[in-house]
């Protein structure tokens, strides 16, 4: 305890700018996070309604897909397809990507990186869509194809809506893995958070280039985690309250999912008691 | 296509140790994400309010920090602290405590579904507060905890992954897979049977926990 408060193990903090770095870093992060959950809402939405799909090879060929994609470590993902992915298409991205984009976007395995949290990530939120519209009675599809609604009219108008209500508590939480399981892309070698706070712990004692201040590695990377913390928790926060305001307005309960992390976030919107 | 069985029979001796050890992590972790877990879901429901605040704390702080951070401050923050500790009990330890969370979290929240009235229900027909938790609250909860539980042991086989790449602290399924890789270059075909493997694990254990869901909804 003594060593973890002792204000000498934490001078690096103000010395030097070494904790703007770290938060430049984390802000890469929170970026990359905010792609890769964009690009993952898209294709999962997509990749659900084909699910969703009347057309039984269809359903089944997208439930395959989700199913292994989601079945599979997120590092896996990443790192086979850093491997994977040809030279000459690392090339083509590295003189393609605009010269304003931060430097973590310029790495040549930054697709790889985005690329692989969004695979893994749009399956997941895939099977909570799903899950949501088939948390919904029958009788509003049947409702809806009575009263003269075609197939997508349906979907838009009545599932749909519905549905993806019901999945918001789900989505917030993964939201909040995404944006921890971004620091698993610091393996390719892309300049985030935790290579940042490498950086930090093996230069800043440095008489060199460093501050001359050194910095020990738990109080670094216990920074780094606070910094996490601290957003989720907001992120949290927000959900809990979008929620309980949903379900004020509207009554409904959420569909539970199997297969996540964060199961409760799911189970909390079944009211208690 | 033969290219595909060929490395899986020249390397099936990697493949089957890294798979083991990937259990064992897993395992190892389980363990200790349970009885921790089982601790701090119990201080959450305590009517004691330090010890509340105190579980709340330890649920907000690993839930949201990333694993990966864990396995670096546990394995080198510490041992440049001082303290050393080895890679397989970093690992496993890491694993476990920031599973704990979540299974702290499931513990409460199966306590909770099992509603006040039937705990105060037990106290005013004079059982003592330890029956009423070992006869009424302990057997309800069981029941709503069990396919939270089965989502966590997914994401502990998945999340496991990240102790032998990222630092080294394991030869699991992965690792090996990245050293087959390194010495063949066929990447194709060994993450494909790492791929297998990985979900050999994670499949089983959907069908593991939705065979004793349904064994448990009868039962009721």
């Amino acid at each position: 305890m003594g060593y973890l408060f002792d204000p000498e193990n934490w001078h690096w903090l103000i010395s030097g700018n070494n904790f703007r770095f770290l938060l430049t870093g984390f802000w890469i992060n929170i970026q990359i996070a905010l792609v890769a959950m964009v690009l993952s809402l898209c294709f999962g939405l997509i990749l659900a309604l084909l699910r969703l799909s009347k057309q039984r090879i269809v359903s089944v060929a997208a439930g395959v897909w989700i199913d292994v994609w989601r079945n599979l470590p997120l590092i896996f993902i990443i790192l086979y397809l850093a491997l994977a992915i040809p030279e000459p298409w690392r090339e083509a991205y590295q003189r393609g990507v605009p010269e304003w984009f931060p430097t973590a976007f310029q790495s040549p395995f930054f697709l790889a990186a985005v690329a692989g949290l969004t695979l893994y990530n749009s399956a997941v939120l895939a099977e909570i869509m799903r899950a949501g519209v088939a948390s919904l009675e029958k009788g509003q599809g049947e409702a809806a194809a009575s009263i003269g609604l075609r197939y997508w009219q349906a979907m838009r108008l009545v599932i749909l809506p519905q549905g993806l209500r019901r999945m918001v508590p789900a989505t917030v939480s993964q939201l909040i893995t995404l944006n921890k399981d971004t620091t698993l892309i610091s393996i390719l070698g892309i300049q985030e958070v935790m290579r940042h706070a490498r950086i930090i712990t093996s230069t800043s004692g440095s008489p060199f280039v460093g501050t001359g201040v050194d910095a020990p590695l738990l109080q670094v990377f216990l920074t780094v985690g606070v910094m996490f913390v601290i957003v989720n928790l907001a992120l949290s926060r927000l959900s809990r309250r979008l929620e309980i305001r949903e379900r004020r307005r509207t009554g409904v309960e959420t569909a539970r999912v199997a297969g996540l992390e964060d199961q409760l976030a799911v189970q909390a919107a079944t009211p208690l008691e | 296509m033969s290219d595909l069985w060929e490395v899986l029979l020249r390397h099936f001796p990697e493949f089957r140790s890294g798979f083991l050890v990937t259990v064992q992590l897993v395992a190892v972790s389980f363990v200790i994400a349970v009885v921790v877990g089982l601790v701090i879901g119990a201080l959450r429901v305590t009517p004691i309010r330090w010890a509340r605040l105190l579980g709340g704390l330890y649920v907000e702080f690993f839930r949201n920090i990333p694993l990966l951070v864990l396995l670096y401050i546990s394995y080198l923050g510490l041992r440049r602290a001082g303290i050393e500790i080895g890679p397989w009990v970093a690992g496993t330890a890491s694993l476990g405590l920031y599973t704990a969370a979540y299974v702290a979290e499931t513990v409460r929240s199966g306590v909770f579904a099992v509603g006040k009235g039937q705990i105060e229900a037990g106290l005013s027909l004079g059982f003592p507060y330890r029956k009423v938790l070992s006869q009424i609250v302990i057997p309800q909860a069981v029941r709503s905890v069990i396919p939270p539980l089965g989502s966590l042991v997914i994401a502990m086989i998945k999340n496991s992954a990240i102790i032998g790449v990222a630092l080294g602290l394991a030869d699991d399924l992965l690792k090996q897979a990245r050293l087959i890789n390194s010495r063949t270059f066929q990447t194709n075909e060994v993450f494909f049977w790492a791929a297998v493997g990985y979900l050999i694990l994670t499949v089983t254990a959907t069908f593991a926990v939705r065979f004793l869901e349904r064994r448990l909804v009868v039962r009721r």
